[in-house]
């Protein structure tokens, strides 16, 4: 997360920002501080899981990876593009 | 004169009078909302005495909101009008306690506080210098000595400003508003010109103009206990817009930098009484104070839904208690505000026309008699 963060500078929410997060079983998310609330997909609700659990963004990927059958390289470009979309609620 | 109001009664068992009773779909007064927080609070035992300006105000007729209501003279009357027709309804009603809601009257009902208050009701409201520090025309200088953001203004008394303004590096669209109410966005001085005409005839002079923000409307709603401290914050962000800008949808959020700065405003302030808090949380994560309202705004029922009942905190504090009982701040709780139809009957009307009261038994007594 870290790593990204100092690639993509401040568009990527910080862990801090995602703890804050309220997230249903569903991928409703809530986000306390604004008052915005929008919706992910169920893998994108895997991966902001994971983060808000506290995995690194390698754990993340290679969980994704497991879970969907897919490359961990393609589930790690995934993850990050993800990220870096969910900046632009926060 | 001695107070009437026996020492150490109840808040629950108050009787309280609260103005601001009209509800216009895009831009109720607060009233409503004030009196149903307390009627809802499941410890209140007491009543609600409406009191309107106009016969055409709702709150008079909500029956499940106003136990009586009272038409009251305009603020333009003057102080003396008012006192006249409080003690009248004093002499009925044995009122306890005053909420008013409208910024156009907390002058007159200040002027009246002792004298009230010699009659055994109170008010927790601003003292004179207060609400003029925190007034429209003053807010950039009090929000430079707190150090707190704000938006460029000026107060205008002459509409030619508006030809020259581009100039001076006041760029449309701008923010045009009335000294108490109402607030409009232009983009041109034709359109600037006519809103001024307009605010001039409404709300009279000056009217300010103001740069415009792009950023989250967020509104904070607190009271202060007149020493500094804030009691209770509850804050919103507007969902969704009348033609007004009045909020008509709306959510609790939790947000610590818009809490800081309301700290900062009721400390400087020594803030007594309801206030909201206005400002605009811009994209580049500033807030920027817009305006500081001397009273509950209209979506005060919030407050309730969120277990921090302001209204009701305000009758502790009038009866001397500090344990407010207030939940953590929460976030996630949303309001959406519907029109409904009050049906009011010809002798209710009637009632509140000619003799400016609408007590429930004597209007009974008139469906009885025509029926």
């Amino acid at each position: 997360m870290e790593e990204l963060m100092s690639r993509a500078g401040g568009k990527v929410p910080t862990r801090e920002r995602l703890s804050q997060l309220a997230v249903s079983e569903t991928g409703f998310i809530f986000d306390p501080q604004t008052g915005q609330s929008f919706s992910v997909n169920p893998t994108g609700l895997i991966v902001l899981d994971l983060l808000k659990r506290g995995s690194t963004l390698d754990v993340a990927s290679n969980s994704l990876a497991d879970r969907c059958g897919i490359p961990t390289e393609i589930a790690s470009s995934s993850v990050e593009a993800f990220i870096l979309q969910l900046g632009r609620y926060l | 004169m001695k107070a009437t109001r026996p020492k150490g009664k109840s808040w629950q068992n108050y009787k309280v009078a609260v103005t601001g009773i009209n509800a216009r779909a895009e831009n109720p007064g607060p009233g409503c909302a004030v009196a149903r927080c307390i009627q809802e609070h499941p410890l209140f035992k007491g009543s609600i005495i409406g009191l309107g300006y106009d016969a055409l105000d709702a709150g008079l007729y909500a029956r499940h909101l106003c136990n009586n209501s009272y038409l009251i003279p305009y603020p333009s009357e003057g102080e003396e009008a008012l006192l006249y027709r409080l003690a009248q309804i004093h002499k009925s009603e044995g009122l306890d306690a005053i909420i008013p809601c409208l910024d156009s009257e907390l002058q007159n009902f200040g002027r009246l506080k002792s004298e009230l208050q010699l009659m055994g009701i109170s008010m927790l409201i601003p003292s004179r210098d207060q609400f003029n520090l925190r007034a429209k025309n003053h807010l950039s200088a009090f929000c430079e000595s707190i150090d707190v953001n704000a938006p460029e203004s000026k107060a205008l008394s002459n509409p030619t400003f508006f030809d020259t303004c581009e100039k001076e590096g006041w760029k449309y669209p701008l923010i045009v508003k009335g000294i108490f109410y109402d607030a409009y966005i232009v983009h041109s001085a034709f359109e600037a010109k006519s809103v001024f005409a307009k605010l001039v005839s409404t709300w009279g002079y000056p009217v300010l103009v103001q740069k415009l923000v792009i950023g989250d409307e967020l509104n904070l709603a607190a009271v202060g206990d007149g020493k500094g401290n804030m009691l209770g914050a509850v804050t919103m962000r507007k969902k969704a817009l009348t033609e007004k800008g009045k909020a008509w949808a709306g959510v609790s959020i939790v947000d610590d930098g818009l809490t800081r700065v309301a700290e900062r405003i009721i400390g400087a302030l020594s803030w007594r009484g309801p206030l909201e808090v206005e400002v605009i949380k811009g994209y580049d994560g500033k807030i920027y104070l817009i305006e500081i309202n001397p009273r509950f705004p209209s979506w005060i029922y919030l407050s309730h839904a969120v277990g921090r009942n302001l209204p009701v905190a305000v009758l502790k504090l009038l009866s001397g208690l500090t344990d407010l009982e207030l939940s953590e701040p929460t976030s996630g709780t949303f309001f959406i505000r519907h029109a409904q139809e009050l049906i009011v009957t010809l002798p209710e009307f009637e009632t509140v026309l000619t003799e400016g009261r609408l007590a429930p038994q004597m209007v009974q007594d008139q469906i009885i008699r025509s029926a």
